[in-house]
């Protein structure tokens, strides 16, 4: 008796694995028509991904455009390049992600591609200095931008009469003022070591050279040298910090400045959303990090937070340029940022959201540099080691090992560019 | 079944398939992962052999170095203090109690709260409760109590899962070795050391080997918990080959961190069974 | 130390006070678990008494809209397909393994070293196992359910075959020479004799496997790599994203999920506890 059930169980199970097996090997696309699958990696802006999907099929009858938003989406990419089954365009953020996907030849050269002309160029130079090593061709057309500075609580600004800072002397008095005034002038959320890298990245744009990095792997610098005074500067807003900021995280700080206990919080335009769940009617503007001595000097950081590739491996190029020349139509543009808050790449003007009042002038002028972090391999976590410097308040110790650190981690991409560069790939 | 079969083939016949299985699964892409550790794969697109440079590198790692160290002083203690308890608690829930299944099962939840739901609370109770009870900092600003606090999570989380175990071990403790104890005097301590411990020292020793591996390899809490801070001071050993491997560009060299990891790991529990198989055969 | 397990027919009260008392450990985080679940985002704080007061309506939005978000009965239906298939395929392979090896491996090297194998397998990272696996499944054309079930049966083998073989430990050998006597095979000796007995076991190893396959987020995302339906544990991955988590949303959906597993917990237990009747055959 019992082992007629278990036989039986043992056929069933066998058979829903057969079934299972069966649904797996999905049915060929014998429709005549030609398509194409794109994968992006913003889960938060499916519900725009899935409008544009619509109105591209109903406008299109040759094209059928299937876009998948899932979850963890750069693991799934990852998985899908090595079951050789990529999506046909991807749609990433401009980081070291990219820089790797190019110099492992993922993607596909698209400068032929006429919608790029459409696009600021600002944000061309910041995808082409994502490149480890200079190449001829384009790889994305970046699609939209976020900025990084500071937040501020406009109501608590305006009942206090306090004026945007434009210098670091400036900045640091207002954040004495703000002290003795008997409220909290900046909240740290570095229990999360990534935001650190916020206030970090927005200084770095102002006191150090662009492309420091590219610099240092020529071997014409080091960090040591272009990046004391940006460790300097943590230091000094670490002192006007709430107490213990290495206990809470960034949720605990998104908290905190929703709710009134900080006047500013140096983080970029993608917290807005966070804040505002707490609080909707918090109504937040931000200014470009004042880290010069000059106001002239300062620059937003900005960089790409989704742009859009195609892979090697795509078999319908033409039809791929269809797709990105949809997506660059103003009202797929608009589409997206009436879901999400974000700063397009395209040369045109739109709408923004009141909370990047303070950084529409460096907006419309591209007077903007990258975030640093775009160019650090992830597996340094130069995230954590700003945080044990933080911690630990050594600048030469922290910048030393940085020094060290860095040789070791980019030892591939270094020998690659003083290759390009001993063939004289820099001319 | 026509024929007989002996038993010496039975168990031959289902052992075959099940070894088959295994090795197709488990050894066989653990060899390809042991190619990639020659390699400077980042998981993706082309790459180059490099030899030994990833071996070489990883003992002169000092990241490396300071992960093994901590992931080994959590492991221990989070052990014993995993074991303790649960022994304890398993005990107690297979005494003579009212109310035993809301009580098992109350025990049970913590297994089965997610990581963002445990990383969340515990979080709160480390940051803003412990704090102001004791009067003290958080304990996981503190590069020096930043671990404990993650033992205490790792602990009471897993207990649940080693009390589970220890109780389905008391099972096969008889009733009547209990009877024959009493009418020898034999109770409490002297009941438990001389006879029902002897009987659940396969269970005892599947749990120390089990925990031990849970805990060397920790990654859950660490995301949930601190994320390797502060100052790095809890960054796992699956935590490095994790996020470096797969999340940055160090697949091939955080292979070979992961291949020298088995290698330990195997090492300890075969002394761990050994030990205390020898303590088996003693009883 | 506390005095237990001593032979007594009335209530230990001492003992079950000081249980009740420990609950306070699982029921205080649970307790927080609840309130947020049933809280909206602006009335979560960052002050004790915030987090720790009742919402302000219990009102069942959150569950209903998390519910919607994960595409709830669809997702759960998945995770239950998965986790039913491992667990009835573990109970039956594995404690026939640890059946066959358990009770050879004192007389037989061969046994011995397939146990020993077998074991080691559980100590192998799975990031070192995952790329290769990814790989391994596409060509084999089963990147699906049933290569994530498969690979289940595996990564459990170890574990499961450990605990069947220490309880066989405890189980007479003579039992089984009874039923040879009556020429009966090995096999339906094992089916009718081995396999009844080691119910506990089936029990605990079905509560472990299933709360393994259930909460995984890893096997199922990058064996499917997003292709097909969610399991719960992907769906509610949602709630999170690079710059926001909505927590009220997330818990309540995690406390949805809690419910199917802590039943079936609570169910096996029982068997668990039963098992002391039927295992006490001498």
């Amino acid at each position: 008796m019992k082992e007629r059930v278990i036989a039986t169980a043992l056929v069933a199970a066998m058979l829903i694995g057969t079934v299972f097996s069966a649904a797996g090997c999905s049915s060929e696309e014998n429709d005549g028509k030609t398509h194409i699958t794109m994968l992006q990696y913003k889960p938060e802006a499916v519900k725009a991904f899935e409008k544009m999907e619509e109105e591209f099929n109903a406008t299109h009858d040759d094209i059928v455009l299937t876009i998948e938003s899932p979850n963890d989406a750069m693991t799934v990419l990852k998985t899908r390049f090595i079951k050789e089954d990529a999506p046909d365009i991807i749609g990433i953020g401009g980081d070291v992600n990219f820089s790797n996907f190019v110099d492992a030849e993922m993607l596909m050269d698209i400068s032929d591609f006429e919608g790029l002309s459409l696009i600021k160029q600002a944000y061309k130079d910041i995808d082409k200095n994502l490149e480890f090593v200079p190449t001829e061709g384009v790889y994305a057309v970046p699609y939209v931008a976020n900025a990084a500075g500071v937040l501020y609580n406009r109501d608590m600004f305006e009942d206090n009469n306090w004026e945007i800072p434009t210098t670091w002397d400036e900045f640091m008095d207002l954040c004495e003022t703000i002290k003795q005034s008997g409220q909290q002038p900046l909240y740290f959320g570095f229990k999360d070591v990534w935001t650190c890298l916020a206030p970090w990245n927005a200084l770095a744009c102002d006191l150090a050279p662009a492309d420091v990095c590219r610099q240092v792997n020529k071997g014409e610098t080091k960090f040591i040298d272009e990046y004391d005074e940006v460790a300097e500067k943590m230091l000094e807003l670490l002192e006007h910090a709430q107490d213990d900021p290495f206990a809470y995280n960034y949720n605990d700080a998104c908290t905190a400045f929703a709710n009134g206990e900080s006047a500013m919080y140096t983080i970029g335009s993608y917290a807005v959303p966070q804040i505002q769940s707490v609080n909707p009617d918090m109504n937040i503007d931000s200014f470009v990090m004042p880290g010069c001595d000059n106001a002239e000097d300062n620059v937003l950081n900005s960089g790409v937070d989704l742009q859009f590739c195609v892979t090697t491996d795509c078999p319908n190029k033409e039809a791929a340029y269809e797709v990105l020349s949809f997506l660059l139509e103003d009202s797929t543009i608009q589409t997206y940022l009436d879901d999400q808050n974000a700063v397009p790449c395209k040369d045109k003007v739109f709408e923004l959201s009141p909370a990047l009042d303070g950084m529409l002038d460096y907006i419309n002028e591209g007077k903007m540099v990258d975030y640093q972090d775009h160019y650090y391999p992830s597996e340094m976590s130069v995230d954590a080691q700003i945080q044990t410097f933080l911690l630990d308040g050594s600048v030469e110790k922290f910048l030393t090992k940085f020094d060290t650190d860095w040789l070791r981690y980019n030892r591939d991409i270094i020998r690659k560019v003083q290759a390009y560069e001993e063939s004289g790939g820099n001319e | 079944m026509n024929k007989k079969l002996s038993r010496n083939q039975t168990f031959l016949l289902i052992t075959i398939p099940v070894l088959a299985l295994f090795f197709c699964f488990n050894t066989l892409p653990l060899i390809k992962g042991l190619m990639y550790s020659f390699t400077n794969f980042r998981g993706f697109g082309s790459y180059d052999w490099v030899g030994f440079r990833n071996y070489a590198d990883l003992f002169t790692d000092a990241r490396v170095g300071k992960s093994y160290l901590f992931t080994f002083k959590f492991a221990l203690l989070a052990t014993v203090v995993t074991n303790v308890i649960a022994l304890l608690l398993a005990l107690g829930l297979n005494g003579k109690i009212r109310a035993k299944n809301t009580l098992r099962g109350i025990y049970f939840i913590p297994r089965i709260l997610g990581g963002l739901v445990v990383g969340y609370i515990f979080g709160y109770f480390f940051t803003y409760i412990l704090p102001a009870i004791t009067g003290k900092g958080s304990m996981l600003s503190n590069t020096s109590t930043a671990w404990i606090a993650i033992v205490v999570v790792a602990a009471w989380q897993s207990i649940a899962q080693t009390t589970l175990i220890y109780i389905s071990g008391l099972q096969t403790v008889p009733e009547d070795v209990y009877e024959a104890g009493a009418i020898d005097g034999a109770t409490g301590w002297l009941s438990f050391k001389n006879l029902t411990f002897p009987l659940i020292i396969p269970f005892f020793s599947i749990n120390m080997v089990l925990s031990m591996k849970d805990f060397l390899m920790v990654f859950d809490q660490i995301m949930a918990m601190t994320k390797g801070g502060p100052a790095q001071s809890t960054e796992s050993i699956s935590y490095l080959i994790y996020n470096n491997g797969m999340g940055g560009g160090q697949f091939g060299f955080q292979s070979a961190n992961a291949v020298i990891f088995f290698i330990v790991i195997v090492a300890i529990s075969v002394f761990q069974l050994n030990f205390t198989g020898k303590k088996e055969e003693q009883l | 130390m506390k005095k237990k397990n001593k032979v007594a027919a009335t209530t230990n009260w001492p003992l079950t006070i000081l249980l009740i008392a420990g609950c306070i450990t699982v029921i205080f985080p649970l307790y927080m678990a609840i309130v947020i679940a049933f809280k909206k985002p602006s009335e979560m704080t960052n002050d004790i008494a915030g987090a720790l007061s009742l919402p302000q309506s219990w009102s069942l939005e959150n569950f209903a809209e998390a519910m919607r978000v994960t595409d709830f009965w669809h997702s759960l239906s998945y995770s239950i397909l998965i986790t039913v298939a491992t667990v009835v395929l573990a109970i039956l392979i594995h404690s026939l393994a640890g059946y066959a090896i358990g009770r050879s491996m004192a007389k037989s090297k061969f046994y011995k070293i397939s146990y020993l194998y077998i074991v080691s397998g559980m100590f192998v990272p799975f990031a070192i196992l995952m790329m290769p696996l990814v790989k391994q499944t596409a060509q084999m054309k089963i990147d699906n359910w049933f290569g994530v079930i498969i690979c289940y049966l595996v990564f459990y083998m170890p574990m499961n075959m450990m605990l069947y073989s220490g309880y066989l430990k405890n189980i007479p050998i003579a039992l089984e020479e009874a039923a040879y006597v009556d020429g009966a095979t090995t096999w339906t000796t094992y089916w009718k004799v081995i396999f009844p007995i080691m119910k506990p076991m089936h029990a605990t190893v079905a509560v472990l496997t299933a709360l393994g396959t259930w909460n995984d987020v890893m096997t199922p995302l990058v064996i499917m790599s997003g292709k097909g339906a969610n399991t719960l544990p992907l769906a509610q991955l949602t709630f999170q994203t690079q710059f926001g988590t909505n927590y009220n949303l997330a818990f309540a959906s995690y406390l949805l999920a809690l419910l199917p597993i802590l039943i079936f917990y609570l169910v096996c237990q029982k068997q668990i506890i039963n098992g002391v009747v039927n295992g006490a055959v001498k």
